[in-house]
């Protein structure tokens, strides 16, 4: 097992093409990280959850062979996840979240957006967070995603790029823009923003 | 929380899930890269026509039509084969945004970057004469075509303003000639002291374009006779195309 948890994930990723059961300790790797990227964008239940992330480990394992090492694993198995939650919303019309569902990730969403964009006027914590809160409800799905990789998953811009398939300059433009949009909703909350940076 | 990795991988083993073999994905890698060179190739071909129809538009006709110089460019633009080329380039776009770093750059690089191969691949493809023989295969092979190109050419009947077309019916002397226009008229065309453009020799059934002035009805002094499609193919395909007008 400590050997395994010494090896890259590329090293798992030939190990695992050799033999099944080294999957399991790329999974492991995986498992909560991926859940908790699935519930935040979307409002489904564990359960329901759960189902997503075994067809996508199931995928990632058959599309081994397809792994681009060019890319890091991590980008690509959380592209994958993407694509799945996009294809489950197609197909069953799964609840998108208006916002991440956990009261630990509104916060901290909210924190690196209060970094980020300031906010000025005198509120109470609570009165800002909350109207912090539905202006983030009313931000399109894409720049809600984007944001959510950004500050929830804390990825770097090329990550980005790989998991969500676009340019590096579109994915630091739909974040500016994201922030920018939240800024006019931020306005029609009676919230005075402006963006440090 | 379960050891939700677990019960996976029991799964996988229940299921006996395998990985797709290396090749699977090579070939689908391979026919990605091969659908996107097509396209260019096409587009390049697409480019090439457009690149001969625009070297030999008679832009001097202009002074002898009544249209608008913006209606006169729209005609001579070729529309068919720019649609062609900006359909492949779409196609090359989306193949290219399938290959594996293909997102990584910007759309308006990669259609450029498409237009940009197309227009080199043109102009190799025209300069050696593929452009001119594929155009006369298209107008001979696919009807649309020929009527569009057609309607084109119908706006060199202008007789009032010393433009005329038509296929030569009978020569009748050295100095006279009978034309039955793209109306169907019949004209008398004296050529006396006529320039004969693009080695024109004179045949019954060629298309021509007559430059001159009309005389009354149905006479027209011709001052210069063009081939039907221009002054072009002063190349290796002048005999057959001038085979192949006759024969159409």
């Amino acid at each position: 097992m400590n050997d395994y948890e010494n090896m890259s994930d590329e090293q798992l990723v030939q190990l695992s093409l050799e033999d099944q059961d080294c999957f399991y300790y790329l999974m492991k790797r995986y498992d909560i990280k991926i859940l908790r990227y699935i519930k935040r964008l979307t409002t489904i239940s564990q359960e329901e959850a759960e189902d997503i992330i075994q067809e996508v480990f199931i995928k990632v394992y058959r599309n081994l062979n397809g792994f681009n090492r060019k890319l890091k694993f991590s980008s690509w198995i959380y592209r994958i996840a993407h694509n799945e939650i996009i294809n489950q919303y197609r197909k069953t019309k799964l609840r998108l979240a208006m916002i991440p569902s956990n009261i630990e990730d509104q916060a901290n969403l909210i924190d690196s957006i209060n970094d980020t964009i300031e906010i000025n006027g005198a509120y109470e914590n609570l009165e800002k967070d909350e109207r912090v809160r539905k202006a983030l409800a009313e931000l399109p799905d894409k720049y809600r995603e984007i944001l959510v990789l950004r500050y929830l998953e804390d990825k770097s811009y090329d990550e980005i790029s790989d998991i969500l398939r676009k340019p590096p300059g579109t994915v630091a433009t739909q974040i500016n823009r994201a922030k920018t949009s939240f800024k006019k909703i931020a306005g029609r909350h009676q919230l005075n923003t402006g963006i440090v940076k | 929380m379960a050891d939700i990795s677990k019960d996976i991988l029991q799964k996988i083993k229940k299921d006996e899930v395998r990985p797709y073999p290396k090749q699977y994905f090579l070939l689908k890698r391979s026919v990605i890269w091969t659908v996107f060179g097509l396209s260019i190739l096409f587009g390049s071909i697409a480019c090439a026509v457009a690149i001969f129809q625009l070297r030999y538009a008679e832009w001097d006709l202009y002074k002898h039509l009544s249209h608008r110089p913006l209606e006169f460019a729209l005609l001579v633009i070729p529309f068919f084969w720019l649609i062609f080329l900006l359909g492949f380039t779409g196609f090359a776009f989306y193949n290219f945004r399938r290959t594996e770093q293909g997102y990584r750059y910007r759309t308006l690089w990669v259609i450029l970057g498409s237009i940009a191969i197309s227009v080199i691949g043109g102009g190799i493809f025209y300069a050696t004469g593929l452009s001119e023989r594929l155009e006369t295969a298209f107008e001979h092979n696919v009807p649309f075509y020929r009527d569009l190109q057609e309607r084109k050419q119908r706006v060199c009947m202008s007789p009032g303003r010393g433009l005329l077309a038509g296929k030569i019916v009978e020569i009748i002397s050295e100095q006279k000639m009978q034309i039955e226009d793209l109306q169907g008229n019949i004209w008398v065309i004296d050529i006396n002291d006529t320039i004969w453009k693009g080695r024109l020799i004179p045949a019954q059934n060629l298309k021509i374009k007559i430059i001159g002035e009309m005389k009354g009805q149905n006479r027209f002094v011709a001052n210069e006779i063009r081939p039907w499609k221009g002054c072009r193919g002063q190349g290796r395909n002048r005999t057959r195309l001038l085979q192949l007008e006759c024969d159409s």
